[in-house]
């Protein structure tokens, strides 16, 4: 989440984000500050040192989140039915992308985020694993 | 339970994607006395005329991994339901299809839209109750509960059943 914060004539962009469940990013004008729940679940400020490498793991999997948004992957294993859009055409969250096929099931696989179709990964009759990606966005 | 009957749809599941599209209540049923382009997996036709039993549920949503015994569940049911109705002894041809003396009596369709998680299900039901003939290209293939029996049966009734059994069988697995 960004915002703006006006404190006296100053404007401060801020930045927050949650890291992993117990540690939140707070990003001001480009300095990070850190924040964790403790045992009682109280939000206290926390030293960047002594974020652990448990906690960094956490990060690079935010980061791989993120890119994965630029893919559409498959929820379910199953046959590709039908792809509904085309290379270059632009999506919107909701839009149905392509019919998987699984267990006589007819399955409408929707992109969550808009984005302009780079490269579909799959064919008509293909099958496919889940997790498989589908369609890569730009 | 909410039912809403129609005297005539071109599918119901048609229709109720349409409502689980503007959020209806979970396990609102959609009934049609008759369908004018009813249709099965890969959008196969389902012969449709008046008598027989067609309606759609618009499920609570279920986890991805619980997507594959919605099917299962339903056919179980309908299955169940024949039996304990009418002592005949149907068989489930698995996932989606009861059978009657090697006939198809009822299929099922299931029809998801899945983004990141499930965002709604529909089940399709299209039993072969009171349906008296069949074209020809389905004779040896396909029967129904009135040539089996030969008397009429009560569509309203097994369509309660039917949604109540599976509300019941659903509850058991997401517990």
């Amino acid at each position: 989440m960004r915002t703006k914060i006006k404190i006296g004539e100053k404007t401060y962009d801020v930045e927050i984000s949650e890291t992993t469940e117990n540690f939140i990013r707070v990003r001001i004008e480009d300095k990070d500050y850190f924040f964790a729940k403790n045992e009682f679940g109280e939000i206290i400020p926390v030293e960047k040192e002594s974020i652990d490498f448990g906690v960094l793991t956490k990060e690079s999997e935010v980061i791989w989140e993120t890119l994965a948004e630029k893919e559409i992957k498959s929820p379910i294993a199953g046959t590709v039915s039908s792809i509904d859009v085309k290379k270059d055409q632009t999506l919107r969250p909701g839009q149905k992308v392509a019919t998987l096929i699984a267990m006589k099931m007819e399955n409408e696989i929707i992109s969550e985020t808009s984005g302009i179709v780079k490269e579909i990964k799959v064919k008509e009759n293909q099958s496919v694993n889940s997790g498989d990606v589908l369609i890569v966005l730009e | 339970m909410q039912i809403r009957y129609f005297s005539q749809l071109k599918s119901t599941n048609l229709k109720a994607k349409e409502l689980a599209k503007i959020g209806v209540k979970p396990w609102t049923v959609v009934v049609a006395e008759k369908q004018i382009s009813g249709y099965g997996k890969e959008k196969a036709s389902w012969f449709s005329p008046k008598g027989g039993l067609y309606f759609s549920i618009v499920l609570p949503k279920s986890k991805i991994e619980d997507l594959q015994t919605l099917t299962i569940l339903a056919a179980f049911i309908v299955a169940k339901t024949i039996k304990e109705n009418f002592f005949l002894e149907p068989l489930i041809k698995l996932p989606n299809d009861v059978l009657l003396n090697g006939k198809k009596v009822a299929g099922i369709l299931t029809e998801n839209i899945i983004g990141k998680d499930v965002k709604s299900s529909v089940l399709g039901i299209g039993l072969n109750t009171n349906v008296e003939k069949f074209p020809k290209e389905l004779e040896k293939t396909a029967t129904s509960l009135k040539i089996e029996l030969g008397r009429k049966v009560a569509n309203v009734k097994l369509v309660k059943q039917i949604v109540q059994g599976l509300k019941e069988q659903l509850k058991t697995i997401s517990e």
